[in-house]
C-alpha cells in the first residue's frame, strides 16, 4: 500500500464569469459621488465608512475600476473649481488665509476619500499604473486652483509683497507664511522653486542690489558691514520661520553677491574707514566682522589679505628706511616686535588664527627686515641691552617671552651669519666686562639658537662660556698657589681666552705700569707651568681696572676705567701734567686709540678726571693733560671706561660686511664641493638652487658670488665643465 | 733643403721674411701649431723635421706654397678648437703660468678669431680694455670665448642665458654691451 499524496484543501473560484448588473454599478457610483460631496460639504460625520468602502470594493471587485476612478477624478475637479473660485474672491489680507484654509479642508477630504477608496488605491491603481488617489489629490489641486491663472499670479504677488513688507520693518504673519510655503513644497520641490522661490531669488536681488547702491554711498565701511551681517542674519532666520530649508543657501548667495562680492573693493579701500583704518585704529570688531562675511564669497579673503600685506609690507619698508627710527637700535627693535604683537592680536581675535595670514605676516615681515642690512646688528643690540639691564629683575618666565620673540625675529633674517658675528662681539663684551644680568638667560638664548640653526652655530658661543668658567677656576689656583706674596700688590683678575671661539681682535702694543707687569709675569708663568706648549698675549685693548683716586679737596672716588685709561691715568702718579706726547711715549698705544681714550678721560663732562689745554673738543698731538684736582661727582664709583656695545659707525660697519662677505667664501666653496661630489655632474641652475637652499638657515648667496665660486674652483681643478655638454659642470675627484 | 737653425726668436723672423710673411701674421701660429711647438718664438731641430714631414715639404718655396693649404686645415671644424686652445697655451711663457694678460689676450682674439668674427671681437676688446674686474684671463674663460662667438647671434645677443654656465666675464661684458646698445 502506498502512500498517498495528500492534497491540499482547495477553493477554487468559479469557473463561470459573474456578471454583474451595469445599472448596479451606476447606482453604487451615486453613492460614492453623493459621499464625496458630503465630504466636501463638511458633512461627513452623516456617513457610514463601512458602508462606503465596502462600495468601492465592489466596484473594483466587479471590473469597475475604471469609472470610479474616472468618476473620481471629475468630482474633485468640479469640487476644486469651485474652490478656485471662491478663493479667488477673497480680498487683499484675505487672500491667503482663505487659500490656507480651504488647503487644510482639502486635504483632511483627501484622507477620508482615500481611506474610502483604499482598496482600489491598493489594487486597480497599481495595475493600472494610474496616479494613487492621495498624490492625485496633490495634482489636481495644483493644476486647478493653483495654476488657475488667477491664483497663480496673485499668490506669488502675494508671498513677495510680505516678504518686501517684512524687510521694510512691518511684521507679517509669519505662520501662514508657512503653511503656504510647505502646501508648495507638499506639491512638489519644481511648484516650491518655480512659483515661489525662483521669484522670490530675483527680487531680493534686486531688493539687495538698491540696498547694498544706497548703504555704500551713506554709510562708513564698519557701518556697511554691520547693515549687511543684520540682513545676512534676518534672511536665515527668515528661511528657518518659514521657507524651505534649502533656500538658505541659496538667498545668501544672493545677500552676500549683492552686498559684499560686488563692493568689495570699495569697502576695503575705503577712505577713512576702510580695512587698513581698521588696523591702525585696532577695531577688532569690525575687523571680525569684516573676516566672517568676505570669507562667504569668492576671493573675498583674498582681498583683505592682499590690502593688509601691501600696507604692512610699505610700513615696514617706512620703519627700516627712515633715519630717525634707525638712530636708536633698542627702541627700533622693540618697534618691530610691538608691531608683530600688534598684528598677531589682530590676527588670532579678527581673524579667527588664519593660517594664511599668518603667512602673509610673517612672509612680509621677512621682506621689509631684510631691506635694512643692519637689522642682524639691530637685534644683537636689543639683546645686548636686555642681557645687560632691561631683563634686571624679570621673573623667569617673561625672561623665556622676550627671548621668544627676539627669536621669532631672528627667523625672519635672511643674513643670519651676519647677527652670528655682531652676537659673538656683543657677548664678548658682555661676560668679560661682567655685565650680563643673568647667565641663564643668556643660555636659555644660545640653547634656542642652536634648536633654530644647529649645533655649528653656537658651539663657539658655547667654548665662550667655558672660557670664563676655566678662568675662574685658574684664578683660583693661581691665587692659592701665590696667596701669600701678591696680597700687597694690585687685584688681578684674568679670563683666558681660546684664540679660535672669540672674536678676533688685532694685538695691540701698550706698556703696562710696572706694578701689573710684575703681576701680569707671575701669572704667566703660572698658568705656563699648568699648561704647556700654549702662547698668552694680553689683550690690552679689552680689559679693565678699579682705580682708587684722590682729588684735591680730599675727595675719594673709585675709577673703573679701560686697561688704556689705567696706564694713562697710572702716569699722573708721578706728575701733575704730562703733554700728549709724554703720555703716547711711555705707553706705546696706537694713535687713534690713545686720542679716543684721553677723549673719554678730559672731555665728557662729569667724567673728566683730567683737564686738557686747550679746551677744544679734539684731541691733536700738541695738547697738554693735567690731573683734574678739581674733579667731583655726585657717586663715589665713577664709570668711564666705554666697553658697552654700540651701534657701529659707518667705516666700522663697512668693516664687517667686508669680513662676512669673505668668511662667506669658503662657504659657498664647501657647499659647491659637498654637492658636486654627491651628484658628480650637474648644470648651473641646479647647482645654484642647491647651494641656496643648504645656506639657507645662514645667509642668502648671491648667484653671481656663487659663479665666481664654480669659476675658481674651475681654475684651481676642483671642478671642470663637461666636455659634451658645456652647460654642465662635472666633479674632478 | 738648408737646415736652418731655428732655436732662436731671431731664427724665426728670419724664417719669417723669407717666407714673405709678418712674424706677427697668424700663420706663423699655425705653422707652429703644426709643427707642434713647445715654446712661443723658438723651434726646435725635431719640431721643424717632423712637422715639414708632415706638411710634405722640404724647401721653403714649398713651405710658402703650403701655407694656404695649412690654413685651410687648420679652419676645418675639427682642427678648429684645437688650434684655438693650443694658441692660448703657447701664450703660457712661465712655469706654472695658467693666465694671460689682456694686453696680450686682446691681440690673440684679434689674431685667431678677428678674419671669422671681426664684430665679436672689436667689442669684445673694447669690452675687456674697459672693465677691470679681470686682469688676467684664464683657460676656462678663453675656451668659452669660442663658444660664445660660435653658439650666440650677434650684436642683438638674442639667446644669451646668464643663469647658464657661462663664466662671469662674458655675463658682465653682455650686461655691457646691452646698456651701450640701449
Amino acid at each position: 500500500m502506498s502512500a498517498q499524496k495528500k492534497k491540499a484543501f482547495q477553493i477554487e473560484a468559479f469557473k463561470h464569469r459573474v456578471v454583474v448588473d451595469p445599472k448596479y454599478a451606476e447606482k453604487t457610483w451615486k453613492i460614492l459621488e453623493h459621499a464625496i460631496h458630503e465630504i466636501y460639504n463638511h458633512n461627513a460625520s452623516g456617513l457610514s465608512f463601512e458602508e462606503l468602502y465596502r462600495n468601492a470594493y465592489n466596484m473594483v471587485l466587479h471590473k469597475f475600476g475604471e469609472k470610479l476612478y474616472s468618476g473620481l477624478v471629475t468630482t474633485m475637479t468640479s469640487h476644486l473649481k469651485a474652490i478656485s473660485s471662491s478663493i479667488e474672491a477673497a480680498q487683499g489680507g484675505l487672500f491667503l488665509d482663505e487659500l490656507n484654509r480651504k488647503w487644510a479642508e482639502h486635504n483632511k477630504a483627501m484622507q477620508m476619500i482615500r481611506d474610502i477608496l483604499m482598496y482600489m488605491d491598493r489594487t486597480f491603481i497599481p495595475n493600472t499604473h494610474k496616479t494613487p488617489v492621495h498624490e492625485l489629490g496633490l495634482n489636481l489641486w495644483r493644476d486647478v486652483v493653483i495654476h488657475s491663472s488667477a491664483v497663480q499670479t496673485r499668490l506669488q504677488a502675494i508671498l513677495l509683497e510680505n516678504v518686501r513688507r517684512e524687510r521694510s520693518g512691518e511684521v507679517i504673519d509669519r505662520g501662514l507664511m508657512r503653511s503656504i510655503s510647505k502646501m508648495l513644497m507638499d506639491l512638489g520641490p519644481s511648484v516650491y522653486q518655480d512659483d515661489f522661490e525662483k521669484h522670490f531669488l530675483e527680487v531680493s536681488a534686486d531688493f539687495y542690489r538698491l540696498e547694498s547702491q544706497d548703504f555704500i554711498e551713506s554709510c562708513d565701511c564698519g557701518e556697511y558691514l554691520k547693515k549687511a551681517e543684520r540682513r545676512l542674519n534676518e534672511e536665515i532666520e527668515r528661511v528657518s520661520h518659514y521657507l524651505d530649508a534649502k533656500s538658505e543657501v541659496k538667498i545668501t548667495n544672493v545677500v552676500e553677491k549683492e552686498m559684499i562680492e560686488n563692493h568689495m573693493h570699495r569697502l576695503v579701500q575705503m577712505e577713512n574707514s576702510g580695512l587698513v583704518n581698521m588696523i591702525v585704529d585696532e577695531k577688532y570688531e569690525d575687523l571680525g566682522r569684516m573676516y566672517c562675511l568676505f570669507r562667504r564669497v569668492p576671493n573675498g579673503l583674498v582681498l583683505v589679505r592682499d590690502v593688509m600685506t601691501s600696507y604692512i609690507r610699505d610700513t615696514g619698508k617706512q620703519l627700516v628706511t627712515d633715519p630717525e627710527r634707525l638712530k636708536d637700535p633698542v627702541d627700533f627693535v622693540q618697534h618691530l616686535l610691538d608691531l608683530k604683537d600688534k598684528y598677531d592680536k589682530i590676527i588670532t581675535s579678527a581673524f579667527s588664527n588664519d593660517k594664511t595670514f599668518q603667512n602673509a605676516l610673517n612672509s612680509s615681515f621677512e621682506y621689509f627686515m631684510n631691506l635694512n642690512s643692519r637689522s642682524p646688528e639691530f637685534i644683537s643690540l636689543f639683546v645686548d641691552d636686555k642681557l645687560r639691564k632691561g631683563l634686571r629683575g624679570v621673573t623667569e618666565e617673561d625672561v623665556e617671552l622676550v627671548l621668544d620673540k627676539v627669536m621669532m625675529l631672528f627667523r625672519y633674517l635672511q643674513e643670519k651669519d651676519v647677527f652670528e658675528k655682531y652676537y659673538k662681539q656683543h657677548l664678548a663684551k658682555r661676560l668679560l666686562s661682567g655685565k650680563t644680568v643673568s647667565e641663564d638667560a643668556e643660555r636659555s638664548l644660545i640653547v634656542k639658537l642652536k634648536t633654530e640653526c644647529g649645533y655649528q652655530f653656537t658651539s663657539k658661543l658655547e667654548g665662550m662660556f667655558t672660557d670664563m668658567k676655566t678662568s675662574q677656576d685658574t684664578m683660583q689656583g693661581f691665587s692659592a698657589r701665590h696667596g701669600a706674596d701678591i696680597a700687597d700688590g694690585p687685584m688681578l683678575s684674568v679670563q683666558v681666552l681660546t684664540t679660535g671661539s672669540w672674536p678676533t681682535q688685532p694685538i695691540t702694543t701698550c706698556n703696562l705700569p710696572a706694578e701689573i707687569r710684575g703681576m701680569c709675569e707671575k701669572f704667566r708663568n703660572y698658568y705656563l707651568g699648568t699648561h704647556t706648549g700654549r702662547r698668552l698675549s694680553w689683550q690690552t685693548n679689552m680689559g679693565t681696572a678699579d682705580l682708587k683716586a684722590t682729588f684735591g679737596k680730599g675727595q675719594k672716588h673709585e675709577l673703573n676705567v679701560s686697561t688704556y685709561q689705567m696706564c694713562v691715568l697710572m702716569l699722573f702718579n708721578n706728575a701733575d701734567r704730562l703733554s700728549y706726547k709724554e703720555i703716547e711715549q711711555p705707553t706705546e698705544i696706537p694713535a687713534s686709540d690713545l686720542k679716543r681714550c684721553l677723549q673719554s678721560l678730559a672731555c665728557v663732562k662729569g667724567k673728566n678726571v683730567l683737564r686738557k689745554e686747550p679746551m677744544s673738543k679734539d684731541i691733536a698731538d700738541t695738547d697738554t693733560f693735567l690731573f683734574n684736582d678739581k674733579f667731583t661727582s655726585k657717586f663715589f664709583k665713577v664709570k668711564i671706561g666705554t666697553v658697552a656695545a654700540q651701534r657701529e659707525s659707518e667705516p666700522e660697519n663697512q668693516e664687517t660686511r667686508q669680513r662676512v662677505e669673505e668668511d662667506r667664501k669658503p662657504q659657498i666653496e664647501a657647499a659647491i664641493v659637498r654637492i658636486m661630489k654627491a651628484r658628480r655632474v650637474l648644470d648651473h641652475n641646479n647647482i645654484v638652487a642647491e647651494v641656496t637652499k643648504q645656506l639657507q638657515s645662514r645667509f642668502l648667496p648671491n648667484p653671481v658670488v656663487i659663479k665666481k665660486r664654480i669659476e675658481s674652483l674651475i681654475e684651481r681643478e676642483f671642478l671642470e665643465r663637461d666636455k659634451g655638454d658645456r652647460k654642465l659642470y662635472r666633479y674632478l675627484a | 733643403m738648408p737646415l736652418v737653425c731655428l732655436s732662436s726668436p731671431e731664427g724665426i723672423e728670419a724664417l719669417c721674411s723669407d717666407l714673405g710673411v709678418d712674424y706677427t701674421d697668424v700663420r706663423i701660429l699655425m705653422l707652429a701649431w703644426k709643427l707642434k711647438a713647445e715654446k712661443q718664438g723658438y723651434f726646435t731641430q725635431d719640431e721643424w723635421q717632423t712637422g715639414l714631414k708632415a706638411l710634405g715639404v722640404d724647401s721653403l718655396t714649398k713651405l710658402k706654397k703650403a701655407l694656404p693649404e695649412l690654413e685651410k686645415e687648420v679652419e676645418e671644424p675639427s682642427n678648429y678648437e684645437d688650434f684655438y686652445i693650443y694658441a692660448f697655451q703657447y701664450c703660457l711663457t712661465e712655469e706654472k703660468q695658467k693666465s694671460v694678460d689682456i694686453e696680450s689676450i686682446c691681440e690673440l682674439l684679434n689674431l685667431v678669431l678677428g678674419v671669422q668674427f671681426r664684430p665679436q671681437v672689436d667689442s669684445l676688446v673694447e669690452y675687456l680694455k674697459v672693465q677691470n674686474d679681470y686682469k688676467v684671463i684664464n683657460a676656462d674663460q678663453w675656451i668659452n670665448f669660442l663658444r660664445f662667438c660660435k653658439e650666440i647671434s650677434f650684436p642683438d645677443l638674442e639667446n644669451y642665458d646668464a643663469t647658464q654656465a657661462w663664466p662671469l666675464i662674458l655675463d658682465n661684458f653682455v650686461e655691457w654691451m646691452r646698456e651701450k646698445q640701449s
